[in-house]
């Protein structure tokens, strides 16, 4: 006698960041199969999809609904971290879950959410700590106007600044916009050591595409200089940069063909963002399992299972691998391995941090 | 001007809850698991260990001053008031208590960082204010000390201008402030006792 789970599903299906909604969704579709198709579970998973399109007014009010009209108290969803924020309230209200798959820019933990994917200290910090010796102290930080963005380039120049780098510039453009003329211009002129790139979706493909045009006109940007940094970009994204995407950068949980993170390796996802979605319905059918259907989030987290996971009772983050990969010939190469990090979303913790560099040595003459 | 507020060092500090035990208090703990304090909860009386806390969080609503062990609204560390009944007279007290920062009940998901930053640095402007404010009552109980200093080396046939230059030449040759070389001209100390040490004494 299997048990029968709704499990509400909020990814918007269009819209100006559908590739890594699509991904998340397809990782979760792709978990609740697996689980129906498992002939050791005892659940029967329900998807109960709504798709709030991209709009961030319709998070709240379509995870409300999810909420008052099925059974589901658990639901997967959201891109952006301000539509995170816009459901919490509304989680509150329907004591239900967000099970939430995308690198956010860390500062919170809400009692209400559990977060599948990396937080700075799982992204910002080690790619940072690992791209300053190699191009240089000089950056250029650029983002989508919103909390996403902000954060991440706050943290990324208090950081920078307390290795002694230097922020040369820090432009952002709304979600959607894709008029990165200016924020180009601006990266010609001032020849940073490398950028970081917090755009999203539309703007980030935009700026990227722009980028190449400038390394083929300008031989200060040709081959391998002022390289392209990001904390939120995977192999969903690859097909539409196309030839773009040679030679960015990215730091992340997983790349395709890696076997360090459970969550991957079963779904076979090559996104992380997939996996992350992927790994989230599962832990929480194996939850169910453990503790029932109507157990609620603390129970959940304190079951030794969820421990097993890497999910962490007190920050309801994951533990991770930390990986640091570069797109040659259309595809991520993993060229650092940072090991597994523990999540630290306040960065209060600094023993969760990676190591500093060591100063280099120099020959005393 | 925006002003940039480093990621705050909270990892390991130690926050108090006064508060009877509740709902409240369990929502607090959670939250400031998760940053990486370290909570503590007394109630109805603070142990020894509350003067050694770094942030206080106090109940409003039941807490009066008789409660804290430090004079009212002098507490060592940022309070963050705990406010229940949004009443005038619950928030004076509040406020005369030393609330840097405030936080609506029933506590629910969050609100525990804005308010632990927001305390700390109101904490420290006021901190920094007191001080400010001490030194520049105690430059100003010192006017007589410089005018006694003054007229006392314009005894020596100079002008008044000559021995102010004068006493601001000693205080910066002392690398001390013109108030002490003042004293020191106007006070000048006892002889040293035989083998003690120059003690100077006002």
């Amino acid at each position: 006698m299997r048990t029968p789970v709704d499990i509400g599903l909020l990814y918007s299906q269009g819209g100006s960041y559908g590739q890594m909604s699509r991904a998340c969704r397809d990782g979760a579709l792709a978990a609740i199969a697996d689980v129906n198709a498992d002939p050791g579970s005892r659940l029967t998973l329900t998807p109960v999809e709504a798709d709030p399109k991209g709009n961030l007014d319709l998070y709240e009010p379509l995870c409300a609904r999810i909420l008052a009209e099925s059974a589901a108290r658990h639901v997967v969803g959201c891109i952006t971290s301000s539509s995170r924020k816009e459901v919490i309230p509304a989680l509150e209200r329907g004591r239900g879950v967000l099970w939430y798959a995308c690198p956010h820019e860390g500062f919170e933990t809400s009692d209400r959410v559990v977060y599948t994917h990396a937080c700075p200290n799982q992204h910002l910090l080690p790619l940072l700590h690992w791209a300053v010796p190699r191009f240089g102290r000089r950056a250029f930080l650029t983002g989508s106007n919103y909390i996403w963005g902000w954060e991440m380039n706050r943290v990324a120049r208090e950081t920078l600044t307390a290795q002694g780098g230097a922020v040369l510039g820090e432009r952002y453009l709304a979600v959607g916009d894709t008029g990165i003329a200016r924020l180009v211009a601006e990266i010609a002129a001032l020849r940073p050591d490398f950028v970081l790139n917090n755009l999203i979706g539309d703007s980030s493909h935009a700026f990227l595409a722009a980028m190449a045009e400038l390394r083929q006109a300008d031989p200060a940007f040709a081959g391998d200089a002022c390289p392209v940094l990001s904390c939120n970009l995977t192999e969903c994204e690859l097909p539409v940069l196309g030839r773009a995407a040679e030679g960015l950068i990215a730091v992340g949980p997983h790349f395709a063909g890696e076997r360090g993170w459970r969550a991957a390796t079963d779904s076979g996802a090559d996104s992380s963002y997939e996996a992350a979605a992927y790994g989230a319905v599962r832990m929480l059918a194996r939850l169910i399992e453990e503790t029932g259907p109507d157990a609620d989030l603390a129970t959940l987290l304190a079951s030794p299972a969820a421990r097993d996971f890497g999910l962490d009772a007190e920050t309801h983050h994951m533990r991770l691998p930390v990986l640091i990969a570069r797109v040659t010939n259309g595809r991520f190469e993993v060229i650092e391995r940072a090991g597994q990090v523990v999540a630290d979303p306040y960065l209060t913790r600094r023993e969760r941090w990676p190591a500093a560099p060591r100063p280099a040595l120099r020959a005393v003459p | 001007m925006i002003r940039r507020l480093p990621t705050p060092e909270l990892g390991g500090a130690t926050a108090l809850i006064l508060h009877r035990p509740h709902a409240t208090v369990q929502a607090l703990t959670r939250q400031l698991s998760a940053i990486g304090l370290r909570p503590a909860h007394d109630w109805p009386e603070p142990g020894a260990a509350a003067l050694a806390a770094d942030f206080v969080f106090f109940d409003a609503d039941l807490c009066h001053d008789a409660m804290f062990p430090w004079p009212a609204g002098r507490a060592p560390m940022p309070l963050i008031a705990l406010i229940g009944s949004e009443a005038p007279g619950r928030i004076e007290w509040a406020l005369s208590a030393g609330a840097d920062a405030q936080m609506l009940k029933p506590v629910g998901d969050g609100g525990v960082y804005s308010a632990l930053l927001i305390a700390r640095q109101s904490f420290e402007t006021r901190r920094r204010l007191a001080d400010e404010i001490a030194g520049l009552k105690a430059r100003l109980a010192e006017r007589q000390t410089v005018v006694k200093a003054v007229l006392l080396l314009a005894a020596r046939g100079k002008t008044e201008a000559e021995a102010y230059d004068q006493l601001r030449a000693l205080a910066m040759a002392w690398q001390v402030t013109i108030e002490e070389a003042a004293r020191r001209i106007a006070e000048p100390p006892e002889a040293p006792e035989e083998g003690g040490a120059d003690v100077r004494r006002r």
